[in-house]
């Protein structure tokens, strides 16, 4: 009895056991199949950078916009320094009063099936991305028509100058070869060609030989998706040429990597209201107003008085870079907005403004209001927490003391316009610094929470967004921040105390060269191949 | 016609069931206080006032709770699961997409769990005491309690990395194009999954039916058969006596590997339904989050519903009672 028993478990094992053994074979065969490809992956190369776009590669449901759409072409694109360039178009104008801009379309582009590209897929792929009511916003488009076959004409609802960077973000789809399965299987004119796509796992792309601009050198790409951690194991691997990674993996070395940080916009900061709380709530009843931030010397103090490079040596273990603005380094920077940390100058003001520490409790006071309030930062994100944390400590050398709260975002929605609110933005258009501070905005949403308010700050906007001449907008936007009299930095109503950028890092192989960066915006993950054409092995 | 009418109620038994659970998933998911759009949108993306909101005319939002899920039901009776937010594709399509991978993990995952797992409960329930049931009881509690993705992990670090016997995760190889995949490649992939969940679910059946036994061995007519000096005990009584409460209880487990799936499929980076219910609900993704609960709670009810026919099959006794009581 026990005999047979046991004889049954042997017999099981030793099935078991078999199936190992064939296992076995199989991963013999796909380890010589690995090793023949890590030969030819000399040419192929393998990344692992995040999250697929869910709808799939279709920019008509905003696929492309972070970074380059690879597989389609755009009308114009931004370069290195952010300057608007060339791509699709051959030129383009913009008529005075800014309302209809005319784009000629270059005559040598074709998508990968040989059809070639014209005005009327440029106005397909505009008319479906309108209303496709995804994050393509293109309420400014008031219509579009193909003049002929190679000159596009829009016609905008109102003088919108920014809109040339929606432009530079949106890919053209053909019009022949569209239908809702398009995002799994798209084709387009842009340098890579579309292969295969395994949801969930990984995107294979092929370099575009018959590009019209400069064919890449890499021809053949693998872009898997996983989370962070089991890109790390990849890593370890060296089956990865490139692994996106977050500060708190940084500490592991992998044999023939480097590390690489990108300057970016992914910025932090504070935004604090900026008007008293006198009773008034929002259109859904939420309070409006904080005392004790509403006073600009508070708000300036601390812009002047926190250590910016501090936080970024304590909280982002140095990658990172201080930021004084919205869209440091951008082309409509203005670098008066840099302010240098000053802890006499902080309390100067405070001192100055009113605000002593009568009671000596570490807390200044004011017409008996104690210095203090809170910031809010969105929980789980350690990042924010830290910043969050860090600028609590620094402020009780100033004598103001800071609570902490981390919530969740629909707590945030409803407390925003009266408590201090830990954000960050970041994106490659002006556009983003007229919906921060624009008075329309004000205590409607998460944008302009702080009900921040100029008329003369709307108007440089106004103007930036009505003129035709990019140079001319550029400085408009810098006006904006500071004209010499007020603005939104540090020096003028200093709405937000802006603390730092985010660097983005990867870890790349030491044999990639993975070209210059442009400066990255918010999102982490395609930015980074925004340049991919252009990227080249090293021998 | 006694057979038909049981299976009769049990259908009916099934769509009060998925209405009740469509009512409450509903009520919860639209009661929560995830911001769709919100999530739908990230952050650092520049949008007008207007084209949020008309996302959110798109969405659905701005209807009331009640016109919304008459919306759906109204839609669902046709046969219209409705659109995905997310993916922008129907969620039929979306559910065929990806349960496909999933649902070879959860059937290997569901088969040889239950077969190992109920002999492994048959020898320590026979061997009960011994130092082969001692370790063996060791390994299944500490299994139970240790958290599935823990346990993938685990395997990942020491069988892909260490080792490199197996890869590193996803259900086909790095960089191949669909037709050059095999079929052995693809199992390939999928054993270090399959182990994982395996090991966390054998406990359950393990133990389970190690008491069933222990009961089983400890009765009188166990007694009687070993004083009579029968030789085969265990295949004449002990198995008989406990397949078929094995069975119940694998067959309800059914919702828990789906939900183990969740876990293993995100440490390997294998895809699947399980991230993808998750992204539904996170994402406030109304409809693709009810199509999966329908499609999860029928599958429930069919899992147990197979249970119960073969415990009819298996067993005359349960069988008069099920159809003539």
């Amino acid at each position: 009895m026990k005999k047979n028993f046991l004889g049954l478990i042997v017999f099981v094992l030793m099935i078991l056991s078999l199936a190992g053994c064939s296992k076995g074979n199989g991963n013999e065969v796909v380890e010589s199949k690995e090793s023949e490809v890590n030969e030819e992956s000399e040419k192929v190369l393998t990344m692992a950078i995040g999250s697929e776009p869910d709808q799939g590669f279709d920019p008509v449901y905003g696929w492309g916009r972070y970074g380059s759409p690879l597989i389609q072409s755009t009308l114009v694109e931004t370069n290195v320094d952010m300057e608007i360039v060339n791509d699709l178009a051959t030129s383009y104008n913009i008529t005075e009063d800014g309302l209809t801009w005319t784009f000629n379309l270059r005559q040598d582009a074709y998508f990968t099936d040989g059809e070639q590209v014209t005005a009327h897929d440029v106005v397909f792929t505009y008319e479906n991305a309108k209303a496709s009511n995804s994050i393509v916003d293109l309420t400014i488009m008031d219509s579009i028509v193909a003049i002929d076959d190679f000159t596009v004409e829009f016609k905008l609802v109102k003088p919108e100058s920014t809109f040339i960077y929606s432009i530079a973000k949106t890919g053209i789809v053909p019009e022949h070869k569209y239908d809702d399965t398009y995002g799994d299987n798209p084709i387009g004119s842009g340098p890579f060609k579309f292969v295969q796509w395994d949801k969930g796992q990984q995107l294979i792309l092929e370099a575009n030989e018959e590009y019209y601009g400069k064919v890449p050198e890499i021809k053949k790409v693998v872009i898997l998706f996983m989370t962070e951690d089991a890109a790390m194991v990849a890593a370890k691997t060296g089956q990865l040429d490139v692994a996106m990674t977050v500060p708190s993996l940084t500490t592991v070395e992998f044999e023939g990597m480097t590390l690489l940080n990108t300057d970016t916009v992914d910025n932090r900061g504070i935004t604090l209201p900026v008007v008293p709380n006198e009773g008034l709530t929002t259109k859904e009843g939420y309070q409006i107003g904080n005392d004790v931030t509403s006073d600009i010397s508070i708000r300036k103090a601390l812009s002047y008085g926190l250590n910016r490079e501090q936080m970024v040596e304590d909280v982002l273990n140095g990658y990172g870079k201080p930021a004084y603005t919205e869209c440091d380094n951008m082309p409509w920077f203005n670098e008066e907005s840099i302010v240098n940390y000053d802890l006499d100058k902080a309390k100067g003001i405070l001192d100055e403004a009113g605000w002593i520490d009568a009671n000596n409790d570490g807390i200044r006071e004011k017409a008996n209001l104690n210095a203090e309030f809170t910031i809010i930062y969105a929980a789980g994100d350690s990042v924010r927490q830290g910043l969050a944390l860090n600028a609590s400590e620094q402020a009780k050398e100033l004598g103001i003391s800071i609570q902490v709260e981390g919530l969740s975002w629909d707590e945030i929605d409803k407390r925003m316009f009266r408590d201090a609110v830990l954000m960050g933005w970041g994106d490659q258009t002006p556009m983003e610094t007229y919906l921060l501070y624009n008075t329309s905005n004000k205590g409607v949403d998460y944008y302009n929470p702080e009900n921040y308010s100029n008329v003369i700050v709307d108007n440089y906007m106004e103007e930036a967004l009505t003129t035709t001449d990019s140079d001319k907008a550029n400085e408009l936007w810098k006006k904006a921040q500071w004209d010499g009299t007020t603005g939104t930095s540090t020096l003028g109503d200093a709405p937000w105390v802006w603390l730092v950028n985010i660097d983005h890092l990867y870890y790349i192989k030491d044999s990639l060269d993975v070209g210059e960066q442009k400066i990255h915006p918010h999102g982490h993950a395609w930015p980074l191949v925004s340049n991919l054409r252009d990227w080249k092995w090293i021998k | 016609m006694k057979i038909f009418n049981y299976i009769m109620n049990n259908f009916i038994k099934m769509i009060v069931l998925i209405i009740l659970v469509c009512i409450v998933t509903f009520t919860l998911a639209v009661n929560s206080p995830i911001d769709p759009i919100r999530q739908y949108v990230g952050s650092g993306v520049t949008l007008s006032v207007e084209q949020r909101e008309s996302i959110e005319e798109y969405w659905g939002l701005n209807d009331t709770k009640l016109e919304r899920f008459q919306k759906w039901a109204y839609n669902i009776m046709h046969g219209d699961f409705g659109e995905s937010l997310i993916y922008r594709k129907s969620v039929m399509s979306v559910i065929k997409d990806k349960a496909m991978s999933s649902l070879f993990l959860m059937i290997c995952t569901f088969i040889v769990s239950g077969a190992v797992g109920y002999l492994l409960g048959l020898i320590m329930g026979k061997y009960r005491d011994s130092i082969l049931d001692k370790i063996l009881k060791t390994i299944c509690v500490t299994f139970s309690a240790t958290p599935t993705f823990w346990v993938g992990i685990l395997m990942l670090m020491i069988f892909s990395v260490k080792l490199n016997l197996f890869p590193i995760g996803f259900s086909i190889p790095i960089g191949k194009t669909m037709e050059d995949v095999n079929f052995y490649e693809k199992v390939y992939h999928a054993i270090l999954p399959i182990i994982t969940l395996t090991l966390v679910f054998i406990p359950n059946i393990a133990l389970h039916t190690r008491s069933k036994t222990i009961d089983v061995l400890q009765s009188d007519f166990v007694l009687f058969a070993t004083a009579r000096g029968e030789k085969s005990i265990m295949i004449n009584h002990v198995i008989k006596n406990t397949v078929i409460p094995a069975i119940t209880i694998q067959f309800g487990s059914f919702s828990e590997i789906f939900g183990g799936s969740v876990l293993a499929e995100n440490v390997f980076s294998y895809p699947g339904l399980g991230s993808t219910i998750v992204d539904a609900g996170l994402g406030g993704d109304i409809p693709l989050l009810l199509g999966i609960t329908i499609i999860i709670a029928i599958f429930v009810f069919i899992g147990n519903f197979i249970a119960d026919m073969l415990c009819m099959a298996m067993n005359p006794m349960v069988r008069e009672e099920n159809i003539i009581g």
